[in-house]
C-alpha cells in the first residue's frame, strides 16, 4: 500500500473517514433586507450537534451553501463566533444566490463548512485594528469587527471606515449605528453620492467621497504602528486604499484581506480557486497584501 | 520484493485469478488500427488479452476518478431533506497498466488523500483497486512516438506503487517467460497459484540487461531539460513572451487535461432525476477552458489564454507543488503531445522554456 493510503489507513482505524462533500440540512429562520439585492439569511442546522460544531468557526472563514437542483456556492460568514445566531449576507448575482433569495422562512437548504484559514485574531492581540470596507466588503469583515468588540480588552484602538455608493447602500446600518455609539470604537462613514434615496428621505449629513478620503478627515488619526489594517471591497477601492495605507507607512504584511474565487469544493480539490501557489479555499481566503501581491492575478 | 516466473501462456491466467477473487478486471484491448482502449474483461474477450500493445490514449484514471461521478442523492419528502452520499465500492483490477499510469495513479493518491482533506470517493475506488503493471519492453508496441517517461523517471519499468509487475524476459514478444514482481502483500498473495515458478539469479540478470537495452529504444527527445524547466518555472524566470507563445498556440480545447493521467480538476453540478429528486455530480473540468475561473456576476480573474496555459504548466512544473504532493503532476506518458493540435504538449513546452530562458540569460 502506498504511503498516502497507509497514512489514511491509520487515520481510518481511529474513526470513519469524513465525507467532506456532504452538506447537512439547514432551516431558514428569517430573511432581512439589507440593501438593493442583498439580504441576510438567518438559519440553523437541523441537527443541534452540527450547529454546535459549526459555531466554533473563526472570523474570516467561509461556508458552502447548497440549493439542491441549482448548485452550491461559497459565502463569507459575517457573524462572529461570539454571537448566538448563524447567518449569511448574500448579494443576488447568479443562479445559486438567486435560489437562496427565493427561499422563505421555514424552507430547507444545506450547508457545509466552515472552511479556510480565517483572520488570525489571537495573533493580533494587543494590536490596533483598522477595518476598511467598501460596499458589501463589510460582509466578510463584520465577523472580525464584532469579535474584536466582544473581546474589547484584548485589542488596542478599533477603527471602522465604511464607504458606499449612496446612503441607502451602507451595509448593516443597525450595526453601524451601534458601533458609532460604542465608546472606544471609531466608526467613520462616507458615501460617493449623497442622494436622498434612503427610505424615509433622511438627509445625508456625513462625509461625501471615497473611503480613502476619511483617512484625511479632520480629527481622524489612523494608527500605523502596531496596527493591522483589514481591507475589503471592490477591486478599484482595494487598489486605492492599499495605496493610501502604504503611503501612511503600513507594512505590506500588516494589511490583510479576504479573496473571493469561483470554488466548487472548498477543500483544495476542485482546482478552481488556485492562484499561483495558493488554494484560496485552504490557504486563504485571508491573505496579507504581501502574499496577494505575489500571487500574480487580478484581485 | 518477491519475484516469480510465469510462462507467456499462463500470464493471462492472472486475469482469471483476479476474476475468481471478485475483481472486475480492466485491460487494454486493440481496436482498429493502432488505437487501444481499456475495457472490462469478459468471457468473450478474455482470449484477446495481449501483454504488449500501445498504451490507450484515454488514461486509466477514470477507474479512480470517473469523468462523471455521483456524489449525493437528494430527496425532498414531506418537507424533509434527505441527503445521501452514494459510493462506488466495486473491486477492480487493471491488468496491463503501464508504468507512467502507475505513477499517475500514485500522483492522484497524493493529491486526493495526502493533503488537508481526504476525498472519500477517491479513497473508496482506490482501496478496491489492484494494479498489474506491465513494464514497457517491446520497442515496437509499448514505446510510442511521444513517450518521455525516461525524463520524468516514471518508466519504462515502475519501481513501486503497483501490486504486481510483469516484465517480459523474451525479446520483442518472443521467448517464453515473464518475471512477476509483487509490490504489495495483495500482489504476493497471488503467488500461491501454481502458474508462478521460482525465479533464479539468471532471470534477474536478464531483466537488467533487457531494461538497459529498452532505455536505448526511446525516441531521442529534448525533454531531458525537465530539471531546467522546473528551476525556471519555480524561480519565476519564464519570460512573458514564452507564456504568450504557448497561449497563442493553445486552442483551448481542454484535450490535454482530459487525457492527462495526473490532472485532478473537477466541477460539481446538480441534475434532476425523474421521480427521484436531485443528484449531485462531479465532472472533469479543465483549466484550459475560459469559464474555469469565472465567478457569478461575470468577473474572471484569469482572462487571457496565456494566463490559463501558464496555470497548467506552473501547476505541473513548479517545485512548490512537487513538494506539496511529493510527486510531479507529469508522468511522461506523452498523451498531451498526441492530442494537442497546437504542439504545446509538455515536452514542447519544456523545450520552449529551456530555449527561451537560456536565450534571455545569454543576452
Amino acid at each position: 500500500m502506498n504511503p498516502a493510503l497507509a497514512e489514511r489507513e491509520t487515520a481510518g482505524a481511529a474513526g470513519v473517514m469524513e465525507n467532506v462533500y456532504l452538506p447537512k440540512a439547514a432551516v431558514l429562520d428569517r430573511v432581512v433586507d439589507e440593501i438593493h439585492e442583498v439580504k441576510t439569511f438567518y438559519w440553523h442546522f437541523e441537527d443541534a450537534a452540527e450547529q454546535a460544531a459549526f459555531r466554533r468557526f473563526r472570523p474570516g472563514q467561509f461556508a458552502q451553501v447548497s440549493l439542491f437542483g441549482v448548485g452550491e456556492f461559497p459565502t463569507s460568514l459575517p457573524p462572529s463566533p461570539t454571537e448566538e445566531e448563524t447567518f449569511f449576507t448574500v448579494r443576488q448575482v447568479g443562479s445559486c444566490t438567486a435560489a437562496l433569495h427565493g427561499l422563505k422562512a421555514g424552507d430547507k437548504f444545506a450547508v457545509r463548512g466552515p472552511y479556510g484559514n480565517g483572520f488570525p485574531m489571537e495573533e493580533y492581540r494587543g494590536k490596533n485594528l483598522v477595518f476598511v470596507a467598501g460596499g458589501i466588503g463589510l460582509i466578510p469583515l463584520r465577523s472580525a469587527i464584532v469579535y474584536a468588540m466582544a473581546k474589547r480588552g484584548e485589542y488596542g484602538r478599533i477603527q471602522i471606515f465604511h464607504g458606499a455608493k449612496t446612503p441607502s447602500e451602507l451595509m448593516y446600518v443597525p450595526n453601524l449605528r451601534e458601533w458609532e455609539r460604542t465608546p472606544g470604537v471609531e466608526c467613520h462613514l462616507t458615501v460617493d453620492r449623497a442622494s436622498r434615496d434612503r427610505a424615509g428621505g433622511e438627509e445625508w449629513t456625513g462625509n461625501v467621497g471615497v473611503v480613502g478620503s476619511l483617512f484625511k478627515k479632520p480629527g481622524v488619526t489612523v494608527p500605523v504602528e502596531n496596527t493591522i489594517a483589514f481591507v475589503c471591497g471592490p477591486p478599484i477601492m482595494f487598489r486605492f486604499v492599499i495605496k493610501d495605507l502604504l503611503g501612511m507607512g503600513f507594512e505590506e504584511r500588516n494589511i490583510v484581506s479576504t479573496l473571493e474565487r469561483y470554488m466548487k469544493c472548498g477543500v483544495g480539490k476542485c482546482g478552481h480557486c488556485c492562484i499561483g501557489v495558493a488554494y484560496v479555499c485552504v490557504d486563504g481566503p485571508v491573505f496579507t497584501y504581501e502574499q496577494i501581491k505575489n500571487l500574480g492575478e487580478d484581485i | 520484493m518477491k519475484a516469480r516466473i510465469v510462462s507467456r501462456e499462463d500470464a493471462p491466467k492472472i486475469v482469471d485469478l483476479l476474476r475468481e477473487r471478485g475483481y472486475e478486471v480492466i485491460a487494454p484491448f486493440g481496436g482498429r488500427g493502432r488505437d487501444t482502449f481499456f475495457e472490462p474483461v469478459t468471457d468473450e474477450n478474455r482470449g484477446r488479452i495481449q501483454i504488449h500493445l500501445p498504451n490507450p490514449d484515454y488514461p486509466p484514471k477514470r477507474y479512480v476518478f470517473p469523468p462523471m461521478e455521483r456524489l449525493l442523492k437528494v430527496e425532498r419528502r414531506d418537507g424533509e431533506l434527505r441527503i445521501e452520499p452514494t459510493y462506488d465500492e466495486k473491486k477492480r483490477a487493471i491488468f496491463g497498466i503501464r508504468s507512467c499510469d502507475v505513477a499517475g495513479i500514485y500522483h492522484l493518491d497524493r493529491f486526493y488523500l495526502g493533503r488537508e482533506f481526504a476525498d472519500i470517493y477517491y479513497e473508496k475506488h482506490r482501496r478496491n483497486l489492484f494494479l498489474v503493471n506491465v513494464a514497457c519492453t517491446d520497442a515496437e508496441m509499448d514505446i510510442g512516438e511521444n513517450c518521455f517517461c525516461m525524463c520524468t523517471d516514471t518508466g519504462p519499468a515502475a519501481r513501486e506503487h503497483f501490486d504486481l509487475q510483469l516484465f517480459d524476459l523474451g525479446v520483442d514478444g518472443r521467448g517464453g517467460e515473464l518475471m512477476a514482481v509483487a509490490g504489495t502483500e495483495a500482489g504476493e498473495a497471488l503467488f500461491t497459484s501454481a502458474i508462478f515458478k521460482k525465479a533464479a539469479r539468471a532471470h534477474l540478470e536478464r531483466r537488467r540487461v533487457i531494461l538497459e537495452e529498452v532505455r536505448k529504444r526511446f525516441k531521442p527527445t529534448t525533454t531531458s531539460w525537465f530539471s531546467a524547466a522546473i528551476q525556471a518555472v519555480s524561480r519565476g524566470e519564464i519570460p512573458d513572451e514564452t507564456w504568450d507563445e504557448i497561449g497563442n498556440r493553445c486552442l483551448e480545447c481542454g484535450g490535454c487535461t482530459y487525457v492527462c493521467p495526473a490532472c485532478t480538476c473537477f466541477t460539481v453540478t446538480d441534475r434532476a432525476v425523474e421521480g427521484e429528486g436531485v443528484e449531485r455530480l462531479r465532472v472533469w473540468d479543465s483549466c484550459a477552458l475560459s469559464g474555469f475561473t469565472r465567478m457569478a456576476g461575470g468577473f474572471n480573474p484569469r482572462r487571457a489564454v496565456h494566463d490559463r496555459r501558464n496555470r497548467r504548466f506552473f501547476r505541473k512544473l513548479a517545485h512548490y507543488f512537487i513538494e506539496r504532493e511529493l510527486s510531479m503532476a507529469c508522468v511522461g506518458c506523452g498523451r498531451c503531445v498526441a492530442v494537442c493540435h497546437g504542439d504545446v504538449g509538455m515536452p514542447s513546452v519544456v523545450e520552449m522554456i529551456r530555449r527561451q530562458t537560456a536565450q534571455r540569460k545569454e543576452v
